[in-house]
C-alpha cells in the first residue's frame, strides 16, 4: 500500500495491522493447543489455552482502540476506511473463535478426567477442515487475496457436511446406555466449535473480499441465482 | 536548548478586552510543553485572541489589554514590566494564516531574523539557514535555487518557508494561526507531518477552523465559545468522548 504523506496515519495502520496479525497467530495457538490437549489428553496444555485467553481478549480491545482512533483522527477513506472496518470486524470474528478453542480445552479438560476416550479421534478431519478454513481466511487477509477470500464458503460447506456426520454418529452413540453420554456429549458440543469456527473464519474471508473490491458478498449464497428464471406458474 | 527546560504555558484567570469589550473570560488551563495543542471554536470565540496573547502581539492593537490575570512560560509571567517584548516573540515565533514571505531571496528570507539579532557571520548563517530550512522539511526542494525569489514557491512552499524562518531564531514555542486554510490537500498534509514532527523540539499551538486537522494533529484541543473555555481535554477524548454538551453539538454540527 502506498504511503500516506502525514506519517503518523501510516504508524498508526501499521500498529493495527500488527495487532491484528499477532492476534491471530494466537487465535491459531490457542485453537491448535486445545485440539491437541482433546486428542492427546494433556490437561496442562489445556489449561494453557484457556490462560491465553485473555491475550486475545485483550488484543481485541487493542485493535478496536486503535481503530477508534483512526477514525477519529484521520477520517479515513477509500481503502483506508475499509481496511479498517474490515481489521476491527476480522478482530471480533478471532476473538470469538479463540473463544471457542477456550470452549474445546475446557471440555477436553473434563474428558480428560475420565476414562480414555479413543473417539476423540473422529473429530481429526472436522478439526483439519476448521483449522483449513482458519489459515486460509488470514492467509487472503495477509497476502490480498480476495479470491481466496471467496473461496471459503465452500470449504465450509464441506466442513457443515462433515458435522452433520459426525453429529449423526455421536447422537447415536448416545442413544446407547454405554454410561459414556457426559463424554458423548462434550464430543458434540467440540464438534458445534469447530463448525462455528469454519462459520467465523467465513466471515473473515468475506471482510477481507470487503477490504479489496469494495464487494459486499455476506449473505450472497441465500440468494437465488441472478440469471435463474422465475418459475412459471 | 536545555533538554530539561520546560516550556509549559500556564494560563491563569486570564481576562482580556479589546476597549470595554471583554474578548477572553476566565480562562485558566495550562499547555503541555513539547506538544501540540489545538484552539478550535467558531469565529469570534477568541481563540485568535489568545494565541496573540502568548508573544504579546495584542500590545500593538490600540486599547487592547489583559484586564486580568497572568500568562507564565516557563515560569515567567510574560505581561510583566521587566519582559523585553522582543525577546519573547524570538522565543514564541508565529506562522499566519496567509504565508507572507518578504519579497527576496528563499534564503535571505530564512536569515532575516538572525540578521535582525546580529548574526553577521557568513558561515554560521549559512549553517542556521540550512537547518532551519531541513527542520521545515523544505530544504530538499530548495537547495539548489536558494537564491532564487521567495515568491516563486507555491503556496505549501511558501507556508513551510514562513515556518522555517520561524525556526531559524530558535524559539521555544511557535504559534500558529490557521496554517493551512490556504492550502490545498498534499501541501497541508505536508504542513501536518512537519507540525507533527517538530512537536518533539517545540511547543507549537495552532488555531485551526479545520476541527479534522486538529483531530490530526493535535495532542490537546481545547474549545472555545463566546471568548470561555468550554473544554480542553486530550484530542482523542474530545473527539470521540467530550465531557460538554456544547463541544459535542460543534463538533456534530448541531450547534446553534
Amino acid at each position: 500500500m502506498s504511503q500516506h504523506i502525514f506519517r503518523d496515519y501510516d504508524n498508526a495502520i501499521r500498529h493495527l495491522q500488527e495487532d491484528l496479525l499477532t492476534m491471530a497467530t494466537l487465535t491459531r495457538q490457542n485453537l491448535e493447543q486445545a485440539m491437541q490437549a482433546l486428542l492427546r489428553a494433556d490437561t496442562d496444555l489445556a489449561n494453557t489455552v484457556i490462560a491465553a485467553d485473555s491475550d486475545v481478549d485483550e488484543l481485541e480491545r487493542t485493535v478496536d482502540q486503535i481503530g477508534m482512533e483512526i477514525l477519529v483522527r484521520f477520517h479515513p477513506v477509500a481503502s483506508d476506511l475499509r481496511l479498517i472496518l474490515a481489521s476491527m470486524k476480522i478482530s471480533t470474528n478471532l476473538e470469538r473463535i479463540s473463544d471457542h478453542a477456550v470452549g474445546i480445552a475446557k471440555r477436553a479438560r473434563k474428558i480428560n478426567q475420565g476414562q480414555p476416550l479413543q473417539e476423540v479421534q473422529w473429530l481429526e478431519p472436522l478439526y483439519a477442515q476448521a483449522y483449513g478454513l482458519l489459515r486460509d481466511a488470514m492467509d487472503s487477509y495477509t497476502n490480498h487475496d480476495p479470491v481466496l477470500g471467496q473461496s471459503l464458503h465452500a470449504k465450509d460447506q464441506e466442513l457443515d457436511r462433515l458435522h452433520k456426520q459426525l453429529t449423526r454418529t455421536l447422537s447415536e452413540q448416545l442413544e446407547t446406555p454405554d454410561g459414556r453420554s457426559t463424554a458423548w456429549l462434550h464430543l458434540i458440543f467440540v464438534a458445534r466449535s469447530l463448525e462455528r469456527i469454519g462459520d467465523l473464519s467465513v466471515n473473515i474471508g468475506e471482510e477481507t473480499v470487503f477490504l479489496e473490491s469494495a464487494k459486499d458478498i455476506r449473505h450472497e449464497h441465500r440468494k437465488p441465482a441472478v440469471d435463474t428464471p422465475p418459475p412459471t406458474p | 536548548m536545555s533538554p530539561d527546560r520546560s516550556d509549559k504555558i500556564e494560563v491563569h484567570d486570564l481576562h482580556f478586552a479589546y476597549g470595554h469589550t471583554c474578548a477572553l473570560k476566565a480562562l485558566s488551563f495550562d499547555i503541555p510543553d513539547r506538544q501540540v495543542t489545538a484552539f478550535i471554536g467558531p469565529s469570534g470565540c477568541g481563540k485568535s485572541t489568545l494565541l496573540r496573547c502568548f508573544n504579546r502581539m495584542n500590545d500593538e492593537i490600540p486599547g487592547a489589554r489583559v484586564s486580568h490575570g497572568s500568562i507564565h512560560i516557563g515560569g515567567v509571567n510574560i505581561n510583566d514590566r521587566s519582559v523585553d517584548v522582543v525577546k519573547l516573540r524570538r522565543e514564541v515565533g508565529m506562522v499566519f494564516q496567509k504565508s507572507n514571505p518578504f519579497p527576496r531571496s528563499i534564503f535571505d528570507n530564512v536569515a532575516f531574523g538572525l540578521r535582525l539579532h546580529g548574526m553577521r557571520h557568513s558561515a554560521r548563517l549559512t549553517q542556521a539557514v540550512e537547518e532551519a530550512l531541513e527542520s521545515a522539511a523544505l530544504w530538499d526542494e530548495v537547495k539548489d535555487r536558494l537564491h532564487d525569489s521567495a515568491l516563486g514557491l507555491s503556496g505549501g512552499q511558501q507556508q513551510r518557508l514562513c515556518i522555517a524562518r520561524s525556526l531559524a531564531v530558535k524559539p521555544r514555542i511557535i504559534l500558529m494561526d490557521e496554517p493551512c486554510s490556504a492550502l490545498d490537500p498534499i501541501a497541508t498534509a505536508k504542513v501536518e507531518d512537519l507540525i507533527w514532527t517538530l512537536k518533539q523540539q517545540y511547543t507549537i499551538i495552532i488555531v485551526t477552523h479545520n476541527m479534522q486537522q486538529a483531530s490530526r494533529v493535535a495532542d490537546h484541543t481545547a474549545f472555545f465559545h463566546l471568548g470561555e473555555l468550554v473544554e480542553f481535554s486530550p484530542t482523542l477524548k474530545l473527539f470521540s468522548n467530550p465531557a460538554h454538551k456544547l463541544t459535542e453539538d460543534y463538533l456534530r454540527g448541531t450547534f446553534g
